[in-house]
């Protein structure tokens, strides 16, 4: 563990000096997705100036799901996005055979290897959102609820890390992973609003099957003291099983890969 | 004269023929595009419906009007993405673009015909999104011919407007190599103030102000309020007067633009 803690440290500053080559591309990379953010943010804005409540959640309430949503997501997306390229960059050009003859974990390597900087700038909009949702909510920080905040996004990232990790796994077989991993990663869209708006069946699948819930609506509800019983400690185990079941399928996979032949 | 425009003209239909085979190769990317907008239609009915919960009209529109805006606006928003900025960059980077100036045809017209059939083509594509949005969302589309009138000629010429000024944008990927955040930074702002997400009209005065003065929503929001109906088919001609306006300033602009930028490429060995 330490050992990979270690390793982590040497790709991450590999990363940085490649990325320092390129100054300009960094800040702007970095920036970028904070643009497509606005866009979304300012809509719900206009919007919420029109009406007192979205069915009982005001602007800063919604603010906060929003906010915990786009932390989570910047988990995922800083630290876990060469799973979205596997297919085409590493197993069609055989690259990922590279990782099989080395003395670490394939899965570990891959991570590993590309620390991807786009995900900086949603996780600072997520950072300001949630802070100053919180701060207009009168939320007290207290250290309870910085580590309940700071479990409920590790936790958000683990399943964002998760889903797409077994929608990744699929590139084992069918090489082009990207439609079914972008399918299953954007029904986080509707985790962006309180899952109250939606009917029950799509309630129940964004808790239960696709649980990106867990990611904004039942921990934001907990910190609003809004009565969602045990679910809002449930986070992080949903997390665990699910990482448990993506890395099982992963392994599934991994012992079907039998090359491209390139 | 005549042997002349027929030449071009079948040289021009021939690029504008290309890009539904480009596209036709990768028809997985198809379904999950397919897929990925039914669910964020999905959110936006459902979204606007919890707005509508409590006040029958915002901003003078009721529910079914809202709905059928973003719908369509939904179904149409393809007219706000373009790939200029791309093909430029692609061209610089591959020591391409002295090849492309030196073909015997208008680099510029060239690309428009292109885009303009790539816009024709993802409209055709989204005849299956059209179904789902009046079968299972309750679009409604008006029925006077005039409206569909209205709507086709200013969402031709809002695709042309949109095709002009993305040709001044793209000159910066002659100075930049940052092609990728440019066009993240325009996509936003078209998203916003193009009135895909949200009608125009719900915004407060300075945001409106700020719609008016960038081209986007000459491209969205004018055509597809003709077709849900909040405005109406006898404010056309003033619609396509503001239109033509762009149109031409921008075609000289652009014009302008390129041939002074196009001096600064430097092929990058290619």
């Amino acid at each position: 563990m330490l050992r990979y803690l270690n390793l982590y440290g040497w790709f991450l500053m590999q990363r940085f000096k490649i990325l320092m080559e390129y100054r300009m591309n960094f800040l702007i990379g970095a920036s970028s997705t904070v643009f497509i953010q606005a866009a979304g943010l300012l809509a719900i804005w206009v919007v919420m100036g029109q009406i007192p409540t979205l069915q009982g959640w005001s602007f800063d309430e919604i603010l906060l799901v929003y906010g915990l949503l786009t932390l989570a997501k910047s988990i995922n997306h800083m630290f876990a996005d060469n799973l979205w390229t596997i297919g085409w960059s590493y197993i069609r050009s055989g690259g990922f055979d590279r990782f099989l003859v080395r003395p670490i974990d394939p899965l570990f390597h891959l991570l590993a290897e590309r620390f991807c900087h786009d995900g900086i700038g949603n996780f600072l909009v997520g950072a300001v959102l949630v802070a100053r949702s919180s701060t207009a909510l009168g939320i007290p920080w207290t250290p309870l609820n910085l580590f309940y905040v700071v479990v409920a996004v590790l936790s958000g990232g683990g399943i964002f890390i998760a889903l797409n990790l077994i929608t990744a796994t699929s590139a084992f077989w069918i090489m082009d992973s990207i439609p079914l991993t972008q399918i299953i990663f954007n029904t986080n869209d509707f985790a962006r609003f309180p899952l109250t708006i939606y009917n029950r069946g799509i309630q129940v699948v964004l808790t239960w099957l696709i649980p990106y819930g867990f990611a904004s609506f039942y921990p934001a509800s907990f910190l609003l003291g809004r009565d969602i019983g045990w679910l809002a400690w449930a986070s992080p185990l949903v997390a665990a099983i699910l990482l448990l079941i993506s890395f099982r399928v992963w392994l599934f996979g991994l012992r079907h890969y039998s090359g491209t032949g390139s | 004269m005549m042997q002349a425009l027929r030449r071009s003209s079948k040289m021009y239909g021939a690029i504008a023929a290309m890009v539904p085979k480009l596209y036709l190769a990768y028809s997985i990317w198809f379904w999950m595009e397919f897929v990925v907008q039914i669910l964020s239609m999905t959110i936006f009915v459902y979204f606007w419906k919890a707005v509508y919960a409590n006040s029958a009209t915002i901003a003078g529109l009721d529910l079914r009007q809202t709905l059928n805006y973003i719908l369509l606006a939904q179904i149409l928003v393809p007219v706000v993405q373009n790939r200029t900025i791309f093909n430029f960059g692609f061209l610089v980077r591959e020591g391409m673009v002295g090849i492309e100036l030196l073909r015997p045809m208008d680099f510029q017209t060239r690309y428009y015909v292109e885009s303009l059939a790539g816009l024709a083509l993802s409209l055709v594509l989204k005849l299956p999104l059209l179904l789902i949005a009046w079968l299972v969302f309750g679009l409604t589309l008006p029925s006077a011919p005039a409206a569909w009138g209205a709507f086709a000629l200013s969402l031709l010429l809002g695709q042309a407007i949109l095709f002009y000024f993305d040709w001044i944008f793209a000159c910066l990927a002659f100075y930049s190599t940052e092609t990728w955040g440019l066009s993240v930074v325009r996509e936003g702002m078209a998203l916003f103030f193009s009135g895909a997400i949200l009608p125009l009209n719900m915004m407060p005065a300075w945001l409106q102000g700020v719609a008016n003065l960038l081209p986007f929503a000459q491209s969205l929001y004018v055509p597809v309020s003709f077709l849900s109906g909040i405005t109406p088919v006898s404010d056309a001609p003033r619609a396509w007067l503001v239109q033509l306006v762009w149109l031409v300033g921008l075609v000289i602009a652009s014009r302008v633009v390129f041939s002074v930028s196009v001096r600064k490429v430097t092929v990058q060995g290619g």
